[in-house]
């Protein structure tokens, strides 16, 4: 069996140790003898269809304003109808931070600048500028009911229904109204600071502003990643006890 | 007004001496800042041969020690905030307890260590004579932001700066090209040329580029190169920079490992064989000092560390060491929970108990150097 990663932007989105996440997808998945293959798709890439279909898994992070510029066209306007198609289609996705807001309809800059983006994800984001401070802190968060009664969730889940993270974002992102939250915020400033929802949830692809990176110390939704790309009902069970006290330690932390 | 100021910060600072307060060192400088936001810009604060300012993420801490080394072996007399107090008010306080009661310097120049989100701040209020940039990457992203953002800040500073400061730059950093466009003084630049290095015990890559900054600015001070190669094999390690420390029959070094390119860094030595040592001890806080996003040990090159961590008896401690333990075993290292605590005495003590470490690279981020150089050598910074 193999697990063939589509890792978008590995380069320029990389801010927050996201890259981690691909690490340790590959690490888990590797402990339970899954070939993995990660596939670095760079704004040099010439990606096709048919590379589309040979991805089980799309992991994109966030970056830095300046490496956002050397990626944003080539996003909206070469990558990003593949990557939509993809995401309708069911495909399974994990998209942090930059990337989250990226994929949404757009982002309203501080100086009211609008800047258009892929649109899969019904959600925009608007900056404040420093009107209002970046949301930055330890984060705890419940997930949504939808994802936690997810069969393929169900069956790999031996942790619980918390999430542990860090966050740094100054945009405050805002759902449209048929999109699901990721989470609910237990602590923390989500994805507004206001409604106290974190995240969202479209079809099969994630979006969420936890860094930390997300899936170091919350190894099912790893699993979860790994079980639905992969269409297994079930992961054999690793030893995840300093893992999971990893996980446990981090929802006493101060926010 | 001035000598008000002066005469406060002296009087603050002997009872931060008396009451033995080591972490007041900054407390003069605040006090005069309360009263006079502008005193390092006072005329009467000046050198008589100037300042040399030194930023950057990493290699502040060496490169100012050596450069002060180096000065003080030709008899010159300097002031430096070796505590590592880089903010505007450690300055502060260190120039400002410099003046006698007169209000004249003891020393003749001023050596400063400055925060690299600090130094624009600082720049607006002193016209250096030399300004060395080490290096500019990711470090605590929560309190500094990213990397551009200061980088960009320090572009608007650099094209205020008079043409008589000159600047001492790496040559190797491509991002530094932008820094200096409007910069109107002289530029030299080092690289990592090993041969200064090799006339000092320090070892690492690294460190040729901040024994090079050291050597050159000295150099522009009009030190001359054979008193500055002299001096250069007595230089000692700054505190947690590579320091040894001998603890209960076991050799220690420290390695302060504080972001993403000086862990690799120590990693480097390990993996290129310039140390070897049975134990590595990695102690890993969330504290303010150290930034309380800890998502940067995955920027840590995972072959990195598995190669430095194989055969040796790892140990992993601090606030947040499960995130540490989590982050070694996903690189692929070998960890025995019993080797895992939350206590630096406990880990220290066990270390102690184990007659299979002899000679131990510990790994500490800030504010766990501290501790740990407190444990073994019984005093946190000096």
């Amino acid at each position: 069996m193999k697990l063939t990663i589509g890792y978008f932007y590995p380069e320029l989105l990389n801010l927050y140790g996201d890259d981690g996440n691909v690490q340790i997808l590959a690490s888990r998945a590797r402990s339970r003898g899954i070939e993995v293959e990660v596939i670095n798709i760079t704004p040099k890439t010439e990606l096709t269809e048919e590379m589309m279909h040979s991805i089980d898994l799309v992991f994109m992070g966030g970056g830095p304003d300046s490496s956002q510029h050397g990626m944003y066209e080539d996003l909206l306007h070469k990558k990003g109808p593949l990557l939509s198609k993809f995401i309708e289609d069911e495909g399974v996705g994990l998209f942090i931070c930059g990337s989250y807001q990226l994929l949404g309809n757009y982002y309203k800059a501080a100086n009211g600048k609008v800047l258009d983006g892929v649109g899969v994800f019904d959600v925009h984001t608007v900056s404040f500028g420093t009107k209002k401070p970046r949301c930055i802190g330890n984060v705890v968060c419940e997930i949504m009911p939808e994802l936690r009664h997810d069969e393929t969730f169900n069956s790999v889940n031996k942790l619980g229904d918390t999430l542990v993270g860090f966050e740094n974002h100054g945009g405050r992102t805002y759902l449209g109204k048929n999109i699901l939250p990721f989470a609910k915020v237990l602590m923390g400033h989500g994805n507004n600071s206001e409604d106290g929802y974190e995240g969202m949830l479209y079809k099969n692809s994630i979006g969420t502003y936890l860094h930390g990176p997300i899936l170091a110390r919350n190894p099912h939704l790893a699993d979860y990643l790994i079980a639905k790309s992969l269409n297994l009902e079930s992961l054999e069970e690793l030893d995840d006890s300093l893992i999971n006290s990893a996980h446990t330690a981090s929802k006493k932390l101060k926010q | 007004m001035f000598y008000i100021i002066l005469y406060l910060a002296k009087i603050a600072n002997f009872f931060i001496s008396i009451l033995n307060l080591g972490a007041g060192y900054t407390w003069p400088g605040h006090i005069a800042l309360a009263l006079y936001p502008n005193i390092l810009s006072h005329k009467k604060l000046d050198f008589p041969l100037g300042v040399v300012l030194i930023s950057g993420t990493n290699g502040k801490t060496t490169t100012s020690k050596l450069l002060t080394h180096i000065l003080e072996s030709t008899d010159v007399k300097v002031t430096h905030n070796k505590t590592g107090a880089n903010l505007l008010n450690g300055l502060v306080s260190a120039t400002l307890l410099d003046m006698s009661l007169l209000g004249s310097h003891n020393s003749q120049i001023g050596v400063f260590e400055v925060d690299e989100n600090n130094l624009p701040l600082i720049l607006e209020r002193i016209n250096p004579n030399v300004l060395v940039l080490l290096n500019l990457s990711r470090d605590q992203l929560d309190r500094y932001g990213e990397v551009d953002l200061i980088l960009e800040k320090w572009s608007s500073s650099v094209e205020t700066l008079e043409a008589s400061t000159e600047i001492v730059l790496d040559k190797t950093q491509p991002y530094f090209k932008k820094l200096i466009e409007n910069f109107k003084g002289e530029i030299t630049y080092f690289d990592e040329e090993p041969s200064y290095l090799n006339k000092t015990s320090l070892i690492g890559k690294f460190n040729a580029k901040n024994v090079n900054a050291a050597v050159y600015t000295s150099m522009l001070l009009g030190i001359d190169e054979v008193d500055i190669e002299n001096s250069l094999e007595n230089f000692e390690y700054a505190y947690g920079r590579g320091e040894q420390v001998s603890y209960r029959d076991k050799d220690y070094r420290i390695l302060l490992a504080k972001n993403p390119a000086s862990f690799e860094n120590n990693l480097e030595v390990i993996n290129d064989s310039e140390v070897s040592a049975d134990t590595l001890l990695f102690v890993f806080n969330d504290n303010i000092p150290d930034g309380r996003d800890v998502s940067w040990i995955y920027d840590i090159s995972p072959e990195a560390l598995s190669g430095a961590c194989k055969g040796k008896n790892i140990y992993v401690c601090g606030t947040r060491y499960m995130d540490m333990a989590v982050r070694l075993k996903y690189a692929g290292v070998d960890i025995k929970e019993e080797n895992v605590f939350a206590s630096l005495e406990s880990t220290v003590a066990a270390i102690t108990a184990n007659e299979e470490s002899l000679s131990v690279l510990a790994f500490p981020n800030y504010s766990a150097m501290l501790q740990l150089r407190k444990i073994l050598t019984g005093k946190a910074i000096l």
